[in-house]
């Protein structure tokens, strides 16, 4: 008689935990991954979606012959056997970098790009790694060179016809002051073509980097189920646990504040309070982020962007109060979260359950829970483990 | 001889609710209200009687009306009064001014006083009239339950978002102008620069025309405001105009503050959104 009870009753609860409001359901609808609409075009890249951009953006991002120690490609933070981003608290390139590597899952979805939003388009953003020191350690001429070299019917075919490039070690964003004097003497018109094969370059990168998407997880085929009314399969699909920290998700946890819509991020800027690593200098974020972008040569309203003035909307209606920045960093989709450990714009943290923690113990008003249980704790972590997918590229 | 009935007909409910006698040291003092905060401010020049309209300050849009008179207990009319909302503990005010209004008799109406947080607030208040001018604080030590009893917090909050006004047609503070918006792409999304149209008519229904306009955008429940400066522009018909570069990166309750300046008048319109 006790058995039959029990049976009922977690009949009962498994009934109960599958049942949704409408407004509920609205929000899970906007989650959905088929709620992802197409990719935004960016008119600042007229070749964002141009095929033959996108094959030669590909060979590049896996070419490790654009680095100082011919090591480095994209690819090596950019890893595709690790969700397009490595397992490492900071980014290792030729050196070690202040940041975690971002992962590019539906990255193309975002307005600014790094994790201080340094750059508003995904090609300026991919110029950034090929000059630093300790990412690829390498220059723009030596770039526009190696194009000329290796690259050049590919290029040709999409770009026009090459200048003459002269092989050389030059940039005007180096501490090397052998490299900034070389650029120096360089004519403005040498260094105009530079910068323009450069800039197609970060053009090609970004068609390729555009299509890596993500592809469904459970929580989407629990989604999908539950629009399509099948309500047959619901409990095969996410466990009682995962399904009451989905309700904790978007309900009493107010996860959805941030990491909204179907890439789970607002891909906006919060300062979350997160402790700065001891061993790094003062990072100020999106403070610093602000003022980087509306000073970048490859910015959307520069000369190298193919977008109208009036089209750059973000960059004209960017909010350039700094102060309300300062340690603010990107929110991060929360697509393949599980997969992608360690955690936050520095890897402060190990695992899931210590992000959750540090969210939980928050003396800001807006973040803090301590209402939260251990039990709650853990079904949220087991409702972010759903949020694991595949890669998918995208097809233009 | 109209304005005189309207000040005899506004002071008469303050007056039949028995008022009290305070002493100062300037003389007595009327206080009209059994409830209400009463204050001498800082160089006994004004007495300052604030009657709060829910009986306390609360985190969200509070509204007050304030009773001013002088030294020797007479109505203070035509005075500029201005209402700062303060944390001394943390160091900030508030995004939104608040918007004094005078009703005359001495009575000024505070509107927009839109508390960002719990915690101890004080409300610093200025009063100046020709020569005169002196200042009061009035302090609420506990503005809401903090910390300690989260889930109230949060219960205070949603029903202080549940019971805003969305209307999309609003008066501006002091009934200058009719403002009514429009969202150019349908319901507004999260995370997506859009547009607004906005219609602004004087209180006779005339549209305005080249009007000034600046726009600010605050979550009172988060403390923080728009990712974006927007810009108002003129639109194609008169009184229209287009607001550029809006975007909301949260969901929520969103306050929208317009400020209009046209035909020497300048006057505040606040609309309350929701975004899902």
């Amino acid at each position: 008689m006790l058995c039959h009870v029990n049976a009922v009753s977690t009949w009962a609860a498994e009934t109960d935990s599958n049942a949704w409001s409408k407004a509920d359901i609205s929000v899970l609808r906007s989650l959905w991954i088929g709620s992802l609409l197409p990719l935004p075009k960016d008119p600042s890249n007229a070749f964002a979606d141009n095929p033959m951009a996108r094959d030669l953006g590909k060979q590049l991002f896996f070419d490790t012959s654009f680095s100082g120690n011919l090591k480095v490609s994209c690819a090596t933070c950019h890893r595709p056997d690790m969700n397009f981003t490595d397992d490492l608290p900071l980014a290792h390139g030729m050196g070690s970098t202040t940041r975690r590597s971002m992962p590019l899952l539906g990255v193309a979805y975002s307005a600014w790009f790094f994790w201080d939003g340094r750059k508003d388009s995904l090609w300026s953003q991919a110029l950034g790694p090929l000059e630093s020191n300790v990412e690829h350690g390498f220059t723009r001429t030596a770039c526009a060179y190696l194009i000329s070299r290796n690259y050049r019917g590919e290029y040709e075919a999409i770009f026009g016809k090459l200048p003459d490039i002269t092989k050389a070690v030059a940039s005007p964003v180096t501490e090397e002051i052998a490299v900034l004097k070389t650029w120096a003497c360089m004519t403005p018109d040498k260094r105009d073509d530079v910068n323009r094969i450069y800039a197609n370059m970060g053009k090609a990168l970004a068609a390729y980097v555009r299509t890596i998407v993500p592809g469904p997880s459970r929580f989407d085929k629990y989604v999908e189920a539950l629009l399509n009314n099948d309500m047959s399969d619901l409990s095969g699909i996410l466990t009682a646990r995962e399904v009451n920290g989905l309700r904790l998700f978007i309900g009493k946890a107010k996860c959805t504040n941030c990491h909204n819509g179907p890439l789970f991020t607002n891909s906006d800027f919060h300062n979350t309070g997160v402790p700065a690593p001891a061993k790094l200098p003062s990072d100020k974020g999106r403070a610093d982020g602000i003022r980087k972008v509306l000073s970048d040569e490859f910015n959307c309203l520069g000369r190298y962007s193919d977008a109208l003035p009036q089209e750059c909307v973000e960059l004209r209606f960017l909010d350039t109060d700094t102060a309300k920045y300062i340690g603010a960093f990107k929110t991060p989709t929360l697509r393949n979260v599980a997969e992608r450990a360690p955690y936050m714009h520095a890897g402060q943290f190990t695992v899931l359950k210590e992000v959750l923690q540090f969210y939980r113990h928050s003396e800001s008003r807006e973040l803090g829970h301590s209402e939260l249980s251990d039990e709650e704790i853990s079904e949220l972590e087991a409702f972010l483990r759903t949020l694991s997918g595949p890669v998918a590229i995208r097809e233009l | 001889m109209k304005a005189v009935v309207i000040i005899v007909l506004l002071l008469l409910p303050y007056t039949a609710f028995g008022a009290e006698t305070i002493q100062s040291s300037s003389g007595p003092h009327t206080k009209h209200y059994e409830q209400s905060l009463f204050k001498m401010t800082e160089k006994d020049m004004f007495s300052a009687e604030m009657v709060l309209k829910d009986k306390d300050l609360k985190v969200g849009v509070n509204t007050i009306d304030l009773i001013v008179h002088d030294k020797n207990d007479k109505d203070v009319v035509g005075a500029t009064v201005t209402v700062a909302p303060w944390m001394p503990e943390m160091g900030h005010g508030v995004f939104e001014k608040p918007v004094v209004i005078e009703r005359g008799g001495g009575l000024y109406s505070v509107e927009n006083i839109i508390l960002i947080m719990g915690g101890r607030w004080e409300l610093r208040i200025k009063v100046k009239k020709d020569n005169a001018e002196d200042s009061v604080t009035f302090e609420f030590p506990d503005v809401k339950s903090s910390k300690t009893q989260p889930q109230n917090e949060h219960k205070m909050l949603h029903s202080a978002a549940a019971n805003v006004d969305t209307s999309t047609v609003r008066s501006s503070a002091k009934k200058l102008f009719k403002i009514s918006y429009s969202s150019e792409s349908g319901p507004v999304p999260i995370g997506r620069i859009i547009s607004w149209k906005l219609r602004v008519a004087a209180a006779d229904g005339r549209p305005v025309k080249n009007a000034e306009i600046s726009i600010s955008g605050d979550m009172p429940e988060h403390g923080h405001g728009l990712p974006t400066q927007p810009e108002v522009t003129n639109g194609m018909e008169d009184g229209d105009y287009i607001v550029h570069g809006l975007k909301f990166s949260m969901p929520g309750w969103w306050v929208i503050t317009f400020k209009v300046k046209a035909r020497d008048m300048a006057d505040t319109v606040t609309f309350n959104l929701l975004v899902q």
